[in-house]
């Protein structure tokens, strides 16, 4: 078993050393060398995601969190053909749903956070990753792998909640870190307020994500950051529903954190552009979306485990 | 309770080879179209890709739908951005303007006018033809890939036995989740439901989307203990798996497999050195 770990550590890293390489030697042998538009950086930011979930997995793995039975091979796929069905249906062509102060409504977030949250972090990072991928690929897009893994990091973040045996305790760092990081968004975006939203599109008005960010936009990661917080103390007895809402709040920071991120290497976005004009406005509203649908679907989950008593 | 893929057995080009090595050409394929931006040599995967889907035996009547949808998407937006100029920034700093559109009348001292210029024109046609080929050999995959062989198939990619039926049921399941929004969704309408029609603030429209995802969601879910009872009934996950159908490489699939390989390495080495970036004719 460790043998097999190894042999695929061995293969990630040197998938990355191939693509740091190309990157960094390749511009001595051809100066106009550019991989902005080459397919290259994205994949190397997809082994570097892919290592992030491993090393993690590396650090944790004698926990049971990561037991992989036939359950949990049945609810990783169900858990990704929904994912990939309902970013299919709300990524506004099949409902046209308005988008409020370029806020569109995409709800499906709350898949990977629940699956990853109730079924544990292998669960959660499948049903992340391979459901972006099937939904890109039946609209018809799919050219950003990274963001596939950004989605995977949501629901395998989410499940980490499973790797702490003191709930109360991780609840609390988490709502902590997730805190600072919506400050942090909130100051980025209150000290570059003239950034585009590059992820609002409405050809109608003829905006392809170059309208500058809206103020609700802008602060809509402090705003889902207060509902999460809402949940959590509003359900304080409920530790299943805010330790859910708190950590797939977390997931979604770090999860499309790295997304962003990865963009300004592989599209050669400026720092503030990745930033402000494409984390804010996709983590914040997902956290919106998060902090509503993640404990409908716990605790409807939690009645029908009582009714079957399974 | 699964209902398929429109997948059924066909003489063709592409249902002649092996799913394996026609899953790694297509990765070959997608990987070498994205490396350019030149549209001679676009016009090459857009041949291929064409050619393929005109081979493919896969009807209008049957695919009319993912085709029209496809279509529309690629229309409108390589149409706006060459009405905008914008999108093609990334790859082109100057334009030279060819013609310049302006309309007979103006609305309130605006006259629309609409700048062709050589670099849109360009952008506009290289990025229908990226998006095109790549599209249409996605379209292609699940009308052409026999479902009875998804498992078996990504098993032989080199995925673990779990992982591989995880794919599979994945790809399985996405119809029948499909339908299964749709009858929720028409349940929750004749009960006064209006998905088109939400009111209110961000918080409650989410909110009314509750009706449609929980029932969904918690209905696969208990839909899926019977396919883990059957799972487990058959020592699911105890040992090694073996499948019912196997499959077996020809020569024809070695071809293919060497052949996309190549394209891709090619592709990458050529742009590696500079070749296949952006092009416009010399004015």
């Amino acid at each position: 078993m460790d043998r097999k770990m190894l042999s695929v550590l061995g293969a990630l890293v040197g998938v990355l050393i191939i693509f740091l390489l190309v990157a960094y030697v390749g511009p001595m042998v051809n100066e106009s060398l550019n991989l902005g538009e080459t397919a290259g950086l994205r994949f190397l930011f997809v082994g570097i995601g892919l290592l992030i979930a491993f090393g993690i997995y590396w650090a944790t793995k004698s926990s049971p969190a990561w037991e992989v039975g036939t359950r949990e091979v049945v609810y990783m796929s169900i858990g990704a053909a929904l994912y990939a069905v309902l970013s299919y249906l709300f990524n506004g062509t099949v409902f046209a749903v308005p988008s409020l102060s370029q806020v569109a409504l995409r709800p499906a977030v709350a898949i990977p956070m629940f699956f990853g949250y109730t079924f544990g972090p292998a669960v959660g990072f499948f049903t992340g990753a391979v459901g972006n991928m099937f939904g890109d690929a039946i609209t018809g897009f799919g050219l950003s792998p990274q963001w596939s893994i950004g989605n995977g990091l949501i629901g395998m973040i989410s499940g980490m909640a499973m790797l702490f045996s003191d709930k109360k305790k991780s609840m609390d760092i988490v709502m902590y870190i997730s805190g600072a990081i919506a400050i942090l968004g909130l100051a980025l975006y209150l000290a570059f307020k003239d950034t585009p939203n590059m992820v609002f599109f409405d050809p109608a008005q003829n905006i392809f994500g170059d309208a500058p960010i809206s103020l609700f936009a802008g602060i809509s990661g402090l705003i889902g950051f207060v509902l999460v917080l809402a949940v959590r103390f509003g359900f304080a007895k409920n530790t299943e529903i805010a330790a859910a809402v708190l950590w797939g709040a977390l997931g979604n920071f770090i999860g499309l954190g790295f997304a962003a991120i990865s963009d300004i290497w592989i599209n050669g976005f400026p720092p503030q552009a990745a930033l402000v004009g494409e984390f804010l406005p996709s983590a914040g509203p997902n956290l919106i979306f998060a902090a509503i649908l993640v404990p409908a679907l716990v605790a409807a989950y939690a009645s029908f485990r009582r009714q079957s008593g399974r | 309770m699964l209902v398929t893929w429109r997948y059924r057995p066909r003489k063709t080009f592409i249902q002649s080879f092996d799913p394996r090595a026609w899953l790694i050409f297509f990765i070959c394929f997608f990987g070498s179209a994205l490396m350019f931006w030149d549209v001679r040599f676009l016009v090459v995967f857009f041949g291929a890709a064409l050619t393929l889907v005109l081979t493919s035996g896969v009807t209008w009547a049957e695919s009319k739908r993912a085709w029209t949808f496809i279509g529309m998407f690629v229309l409108i937006y390589t149409t706006l951005t060459f009405l905008t100029g914008r999108g093609g920034m990334e790859v082109y700093q100057t334009e030279q303007l060819l013609a310049r559109l302006e309309a007979p009348f103006n609305i309130f001292g605006w006259t629309p006018a609409l700048d062709i210029t050589l670099q849109r024109v360009f952008f506009a046609m290289a990025q229908l033809m990226r998006v095109w080929s790549i599209a249409s050999l996605t379209i292609l995959i699940p009308y052409t890939l026999n479902p009875a062989l998804y498992g078996v198939t990504f098993r032989g990619l080199g995925m673990s036995d779990k992982i591989a039926y995880a794919m599979d049921l994945t790809m399985r399941f996405i119809p029948s989740f499909g339908r299964d929004f749709q009858l929720t969704l028409d349940a929750q309408r004749a009960r006064g439901y209006e998905i088109e029609n939400l009111k209110g603030g961000l918080v409650a429209q989410v909110r009314k989307m509750i009706p449609l995802i929980v029932p969904v969601t918690i209905h696969a879910m208990i839909s899926s203990e019977d396919i883990i009872d059957a799972m487990d009934l058959r020592a699911f996950g105890v040992g090694p798996r073996t499948w019912l159908d196997e499959l077996h490489y020809t020569r024809r699939d070695y071809v293919l497999i060497v052949f996309g390989v190549l394209m891709l390495v090619m592709a990458a080495s050529l742009s590696l050195i500079g070749v296949g970036r952006f092009w416009v004719p010399a004015v």
